[in-house]
């Protein structure tokens, strides 16, 4: 793996190892938002949700942009691809339904149709 | 923004393989009587069963509709899941399309190939599932959802 490439891993978790910043990218997840509108659940100042955005945003996971006075954010998620993670999901739901059919079938067959 | 031209599909295909130690046709039965195949797979995942209903046949369908504990971002929607038989081979092969839809909303679409093979330990069974999930239909409230148990995921294994 390349420097620079450890490097964004490096920030991604970073960014990512802190509760305000990941409680930021899921009010984000609702669709992009005014600085001003994500901060407002915040027990912080807007300073320090600006400082967090920047954290976020050179991690790669949120972008922002300027529009008149008013600075947007919205969330950057090219490498957390959540329908993906969802399907991926199944096969363990699959799995522990497979376990208890083994438990079901383990039960005596008189058993297995009580409710 | 994407138009609905433009939304994207994601697939995903997985294959189980199990070994239980009785015969095909009790295997079967768990999947062709309902009492049976409720308690197997619908109860026993943590959500709130809220209805539930199989006809066994090519054609039929099983329904089941479920529900989010309180405090979930999805608390209050219903889950609704439809499965067809499309083919049946009694004791051997259960073919079933099967939708997902936040009440009358699909958002994933899927084929399930169950296969029962006699054994001599009892049965083996293959479970070939292959699903396409609409980009987008899941709406806002499953994405926070998403996020929430990625994240969670993640803060997870940060703090190992």
């Amino acid at each position: 793996m390349t420097d620079k490439k450890k490097i964004e891993i490096d920030r991604v978790f970073q960014a990512l190892g802190d509760p305000s910043r990941r409680a930021m990218l899921e009010r984000l997840s609702l669709g992009p938002m005014s600085v001003s509108r994500l901060a407002e659940p915040f027990q912080m100042t807007l300073a320090a949700v600006v400082q967090h955005l920047q954290v976020l945003e050179e991690a790669g996971l949120v972008a922002t942009e300027k529009t008149g006075r008013v600075r947007s954010c919205r969330i950057e998620s090219a490498g957390l691809n959540l329908a993906g993670e969802w399907l991926k999901a199944r096969r363990p739901e699959w799995d522990r339904k497979l376990d208890r059919l083994g438990d079901l079938l383990a039960e005596p067959e008189d058993e297995q149709s009580q409710l | 923004m994407k138009t609905m031209e433009e939304q994207a599909v994601v697939h995903n295909t997985f294959v189980i393989e199990r070994a239980y130690p009785v015969p095909p046709e009790r295997v079967f039965a768990a999947f062709s009587d309902p009492a049976k195949k409720r308690r197997w797979s619908a109860d026993g995942e943590s959500k709130q069963i809220e209805s539930y209903d199989m006809d066994f046949r090519v054609g039929g369908k099983e329904h089941y509709a479920s529900g989010f504990k309180d405090g979930h971002p999805l608390a209050g929607r219903t889950l609704k899941s439809e499965n067809m038989y499309r083919n049946i081979v009694p004791n051997r092969r259960i073919i079933f399309t099967s939708t997902m839809a936040l009440e009358e909303k699909c958002f994933s679409i899927s084929l399930g190939t169950v296969e029962l093979l006699p054994s001599e330990k009892g049965t083996d069974l293959i479970l070939t599932f292959q699903s396409a999930f609409l980009e987008g239909a899941d709406g806002p409230e499953m994405r926070q959802a998403g996020w929430r148990g990625l994240l969670e995921k993640l803060a997870g294994e940060l703090a190992r």
